[in-house]
């Protein structure tokens, strides 16, 4: 039954996360996220951290709602916001990069969920980084979207693809550069990485 | 002090198989074959399975039919005699086995002029002079292997005792409880330990742990007990593919790889790390990482 079956949001929204190299015109609904923002080169300290705290909130969450017989789901993938990545290959040196680390999650948790699982968390002494963790809500409407494979600093070739092929369709990216991480690095050799590149668009001027 | 060779290896795997050939009317336990050659009663299945090609139950059942089979063509005793000789309780449990392997009852067996053994893995039958194709050549000689040195690493653990297929569950209770403990934070390792050799142990009596790792102060509560995964050297090789796939890879990593390292395995279990969520991969990208315990070389060994 519908109502029962544990619920998976990639699967429940397939046409969000279907991308293939070729870019693609998407239209992302209002999407709710436990969020984690943050500073510094990706890879780095601050960054490692704040993926252990974000997933450790996510899991938290799942298990206390599951232990509680409440609704069950999977856990999706990390995904990033880049706020300061120029589309435009302006981008600041990797030190000063913010990032906003998220991972999708039903809107049935609440914040009181949250808030919870970063009590018990903090009693377990897992770091800091926990408190930073919320809930937030993501609207991109209209996006290009495409399938990066291959090393993440390699990305500029395929978003100049998705640059090109917007101004093609009458559009301009003008988000928030997305991206959703399909394949874990510490696994998957660079050149086979699988990424999900997100770029909002708005109607070009003129 | 010398590295030990694959010779060394094969040399004390001769020895068990000679053993149980002269000794095909004997229970032949386990720990009795590994102490033969000094392998470790631990590992001794897998070691065996790698290098020989079947498991030691297989083996010694498939010489036991060979020489009831010779007994029925060579002798003059009754059926269910040498069905009772070669350990099986009655006719009809014998004949059947006999059946499959050979393809035809004991009875026209005795009639018909000329039957071919099959062909086995390692090539050693009952009545002909023993020798040994050793599988060490195979795949598993040239695993990617790597030795890591491990602290000893406290973990919180959930037992489950029953047929490994059905470990996932006891996963998902155990990951529960300590996930609303907050004991998934701070990325701990997902680890299974196995107990018993699915060759000897039946089904329902096999015991696993689902271990996650926790810090020196987590205590037992309930039915999640504490304990302490021996440190010390590993060799750590990794296993793709679904769950059930795995005691191919534990066979050709102690049977194939481990002969021919120079290494030798330590009296400690194996255990397996989780490297991906089941949930969410396809069961041929699953990634799980086999650590097999290893003796220390002795210092100047290596000169």
């Amino acid at each position: 039954m519908a109502t029962t079956e544990k619920v998976d949001l990639y699967k429940g929204n397939k046409k969000e996360y279907a991308a293939t190299p070729k870019p693609a015109v998407v239209e992302i609904g209002p999407a709710v996220y436990l969020s984690i923002s943050g500073r510094g080169a990706p890879g780095g300290n601050a960054f490692s951290d704040a993926i252990g705290a974000l997933y450790g909130v996510a899991f938290t969450v799942k298990m206390t709602r599951k232990f509680a017989g409440k609704r069950d789901y999977a856990v999706c993938k990390l995904e990033a916001l880049w706020p300061n990545l120029d589309w435009n290959d302006t981008t600041p040196d990797r030190e000063h990069w913010v990032w906003q680390l998220v991972i999708r999650t039903p809107k049935f948790v609440a914040a009181k969920d949250v808030s919870q699982a970063i009590e018990t968390l903090m009693k377990r002494g897992k770091g800091a980084a926990v408190q930073r963790v919320e809930l937030q809500s993501l609207s991109e409407g209209l996006c290009v979207q495409a399938l990066h494979v291959g090393p993440y600093e390699d990305e500029g070739k395929t978003m100049a693809t998705m640059r090109a092929f917007a101004e093609r369709q009458g559009l301009r990216i003008a988000g928030t550069h997305h991206e959703i991480y399909l394949s874990d690095p510490r696994r998957v050799a660079a050149s086979k990485l699988k990424t999900i590149l997100r770029g909002p668009v708005m109607k070009a001027e003129g | 002090m010398r590295t030990v060779t694959l010779h060394d290896y094969k040399r004390r795997m001769l020895r068990v198989l000679v053993h149980i050939q002269q000794h095909l009317d004997e229970s032949l336990q386990l720990e009795e074959l590994a102490g033969l050659a000094c392998f470790s009663p631990c590992h001794f299945h897998r070691v065996f399975k790698g290098m020989v090609g079947e498991s030691v139950k297989e083996y010694v059942r498939r010489l036991r039919l060979e020489r009831a089979a010779s007994q029925l063509k060579l002798g003059s005793a009754s059926v269910v005699d040498i069905a009772l000789g070669s350990g099986y309780d009655s006719h009809e449990a014998f004949t059947r086995t006999f059946k499959t392997a050979f393809g035809t009852a004991p009875s026209q067996y005795r009639l018909a002029r000329r039957v071919e053994l099959a062909s086995t893995p390692s090539g050693v039958h009952f009545h002909e002079p023993m020798t040994v194709r050793f599988r060490t050549l195979r795949r598993g000689g040239n695993m990617k292997v790597e030795i890591k040195q491990l602290k000893p690493m406290h973990v919180a653990f959930m037992r489950h005792v029953g047929p490994y297929a059905e470990v996932g569950k006891a996963w998902e209770k155990f990951l529960t409880v300590m996930g609303k403990e907050g004991y998934l934070g701070g990325n701990p390792m997902m680890l299974g330990i196995c107990h018993d050799d699915p060759e000897v142990t039946p089904p329902a009596k096999l015991r696993y742990d689902a271990c996650l790792t926790v810090g020196e102060d987590f205590g037992p509560r309930g039915d999640i007990g504490a304990q302490t995964v021996a440190g010390g050297a590993y060799a750590v090789t990794t296993h793709t593919g679904p769950y059930n796939q795995l005691g191919r890879t534990y066979a050709e990593f102690l049977g194939q790889w481990m002969p021919r390292s120079g290494r030798e395995l330590r009296n400690a279990p194996c255990f397996e790390v989780y490297v991906n969520d089941p949930h969410d991969t396809d069961p041929e990208e699953l990634l799980t990482d086999i650590y097999a315990p290893l003796q220390e070389v002795a210092k100047g060994a290596r000169e």
